[in-house]
């Protein structure tokens, strides 16, 4: 145990580790060769079980990456990528992040982007057998191959929509109710087009019959199309504010700031706790999926370490992790693996709850979903338009 | 004497200077160069060029706006805080004694504690419909329902950016003020000269530098800021720091680049023109004899 506390060292050291120990074993290959136990090859034996993940906080699960790792042999260093996909991108392009980390979390949509770059490598899903345990809609996100070739698993799934006061406002069930003028100054979205041009999308798609294919991927013809809308409704007044984070989101909730925003779930729980009448709408025009989906990195591959990093993501799978996120963060991992762990191991986690979150997350995607997406083609006309709606 | 102490002073100062080389000057001309780079879409990195691209795009989109809105907003707050920062400073330093001179500046110093995350966030609580404002109108009966506009607007955002701000006014000035001699007020008095007297012909021209030092701090903070924008602003409200952050996001780092290279030169200009008007530079000199 006292290893692995140690293996949750900074991910760089762990990489000064693994290219010093490389030099290593260039150098004294012989003497590795002689088979002596020396110092270098329990430092290898340690290192063949760490990998660094560098992904969005919401895949932490902080100090349980200690029983994930005696369970599953193999240890993350994990560390925060900031969940913005901009910078990502840029640091694993023209900056170090593929001499540092292994392993990748990101929001999905980017992928193509990454292995078109060759930035990320595929994975070879007969070494990853929990893979088998997916949900097929989650294995049908659009963004998990290129090429034909997988180069993500999806690890954690949901799907957003609008919290809403139904004391207020009655029962909400479009987004319709976002744009609706008897609501003028009582709305908000959230200050990201990757989010809110896509429920616009949706709306405009499925309620008003306008002329767009993939609410998640806009020509820039459909961009224009959706962003005069939401500058019109700018202009009108009709929101209150663009909300930036969990706890702002929060607040314009608690505080009765809005009746209705396009949101998180986990806000609808924190303003229950909170006392409040507040619930999540099941959209006719569907919900915005979204996955944080596992990469492999291309400098996981340079450094020989895929197979450990194979093993790491089959562990995800497992179920341990999958009841821990759940438990932890409301989150789902896709795959019954998560129920048959808990009810195996019914001291550490209620099967019900698990079971429970499961059905909840799987009711949403029985319906119409479309995906988000972090890296439309057009992504700098996205943030084209942005600028026009904050200036509008 | 001079030529053998002429070898040291300039070893003392060769360290300060090259800090200053590495850690200020040479960013800032990365920043200017790469602003005139062009954006691969290959390596999604910048490539050496010869653009006006980025500079071009600050045309598009009401970009600029947002550069003279946050020039704007920065005046007017730097303004705002030198109107509360010089009377302030003035009771601390002329009027209050000594014991309540430190409690004034404790006052002071306590939002430094505080993030301007927390601070951002407290004036939401005070400003917004279910605020303590709102509440005590409506309770004293002054308006009958919340008023909307104290929160999520251009006053909100002043008002976050005032009281985040105003130390780095009060203090300059109170470093001027310290540098007044009292016998020169003294000798005015004794002249008959009343208040205002004294305030326009001696103490106002004495602590110009002060005056001008706090209106810089402040400024620049604010062309900085983006925290009580995006915590007060109305809806997608925007500030340089904001737009540099969005156009990052999608690597357009030539743009960002411009962006801030055209800050920079304002916030220059304005230290050189303050310095030639104002005497900046003499809130630093040594008034030893």
């Amino acid at each position: 145990m006292t290893k692995h506390v140690g293996m949750f060292a900074s991910a760089q050291h762990s990489n000064m580790q693994r290219r010093d120990f490389l030099k290593l074993m260039g150098a004294g290959g012989a003497a590795l060769s002689a088979g002596s136990l020396s110092w270098a090859s329990r430092a290898a034996a340690q290192d063949a079980a760490t990998v660094a993940f560098w992904a969005t906080a919401t895949l932490d699960i902080g100090d349980k990456w200690k029983a994930f790792a005696t369970q599953n042999g193999v240890a993350p260093e994990f560390t925060d990528n900031g969940n913005d996909i901009g910078p990502v991108i840029a640091r694993l392009a023209a900056g170090n992040a593929n001499d540092l980390f292994d392993i990748g979390g990101f929001q999905g949509g980017a992928e193509k982007e990454l292995a078109r770059q060759g930035l990320i490598i595929p994975w070879d899903l007969t070494k990853i057998p929990n893979y088998e345990s997916v949900w097929q809609w989650a294995k049908d996100i659009p963004y998990l191959k290129h090429d034909g070739k997988q180069y993500s698993i999806p690890t954690v799934v949901n799907a957003d929509s609008i919290i809403y006061r139904p004391d207020k406002l009655g029962k909400v069930d479009s987004y319709g109710v976002i744009f609706d003028p008897k609501l003028k100054g009582r709305v908000a979205m959230e200050d990201a087009w990757i989010n809110s041009a896509i429920f616009t999308a949706m709306y405009l798609k499925e309620s008003e019959n306008k002329p767009i294919v993939e609410p998640g991927n806009l020509t820039e013809s459909e961009l224009g199309l959706v962003m005069e809308f939401l500058i019109k409704h700018k202009k009108d007044g009709q929101f209150r504010t663009f909300w930036n984070g969990w706890e702002q989101g929060v607040q314009l909730v608690a505080d009765q700031e809005v009746d209705a925003m396009t949101g998180w779930e986990p806000i609808v729980y924190e303003g229950r706790k909170r006392g409040l009448q507040v619930e999540y709408a099941a959209p006719v025009e569907g919900y915005e999926g979204w996955g944080n989906n596992t990469v492999l990195l291309k400098g996981a591959g340079d450094r020989g370490v895929t197979d450990t990093a194979h093993k790491f993501v089959n562990g995800l799978l497992g179920g341990f992790y999958g009841c821990e996120l759940g438990q932890a963060r409301g989150y789902l991992v896709p795959t019954d693996n998560n129920l048959t762990y808990a009810k195996a191991h019914p001291d550490e986690y209620k099967p019900d709850e698990v079971g429970k979150l499961a059905e909840h997350v799987k009711a949403k995607f029985a319906g119409k979903v479309y995906w988000q997406n972090t890296r439309p083609d057009n992504f700098q006309l996205y943030e084209e338009w942005w600028q026009k709606l904050r200036n509008a | 004497m001079s030529r053998a102490r002429l070898p040291i002073s300039s070893m003392l100062m060769a360290p300060p200077l090259l800090a200053i080389l590495a850690f200020g000057l040479l960013p800032l001309i990365v920043v200017v160069v790469w602003s005139f780079w062009s954006w691969d879409p290959v390596t999604y990195w910048i490539k050496p060029d010869l653009s006006l691209a980025g500079y071009a795009g600050i045309l598009e989109a009401g970009r600029w706006t947002v550069i003279v809105s946050t020039l704007i907003k920065a005046f007017g707050t730097a303004l705002l805080c030198l109107l509360i920062a010089y009377p302030t400073s003035y009771a601390i330093h002329f009027l209050a004694g000594r014991r309540l001179n430190v409690i004034l500046l404790a006052l002071i110093t306590i939002p430094f504690f505080t993030s301007y995350l927390i601070r951002s966030f407290s004036w939401r609580l005070v400003l917004g419909r279910a605020g303590i404002i709102n509440d005590w109108l409506q309770a004293v009966g002054i308006t009958d329902a919340p008023v909307d506009w104290l929160l999520f607007s251009n006053f909100a955002v002043v008002v976050g950016l005032v009281a985040s701000y105003l130390p780095f006014a009060i203090f300059p000035l109170l470093l001027s003020m310290r540098r007044v001699d009292p016998t020169y007020l003294a000798a005015a008095q004794d002249l008959g000269a009343g208040f205002w007297k004294g305030l326009t012909t001696i103490l106002l021209p004495l602590t110009k530098s002060g005056i001008f030092a706090g209106f810089l701090f402040v400024f620049v903070m604010v062309v900085g800021s983006s925290t009580e924008v995006q915590m007060l602003g109305g809806a997608g409200a925007s500030i340089v720091s904001v737009m540099i952050n969005d156009v990052m996001r999608v690597a357009n780092y030539p743009m960002a680049f411009a962006i801030s290279t055209i800050v920079l030169a304002v916030i220059f200009g304005l230290v050189l023109i303050g310095n030639r008007i104002f005497g900046l530079a003499s809130l630093f000199e040594d008034q030893s004899p």
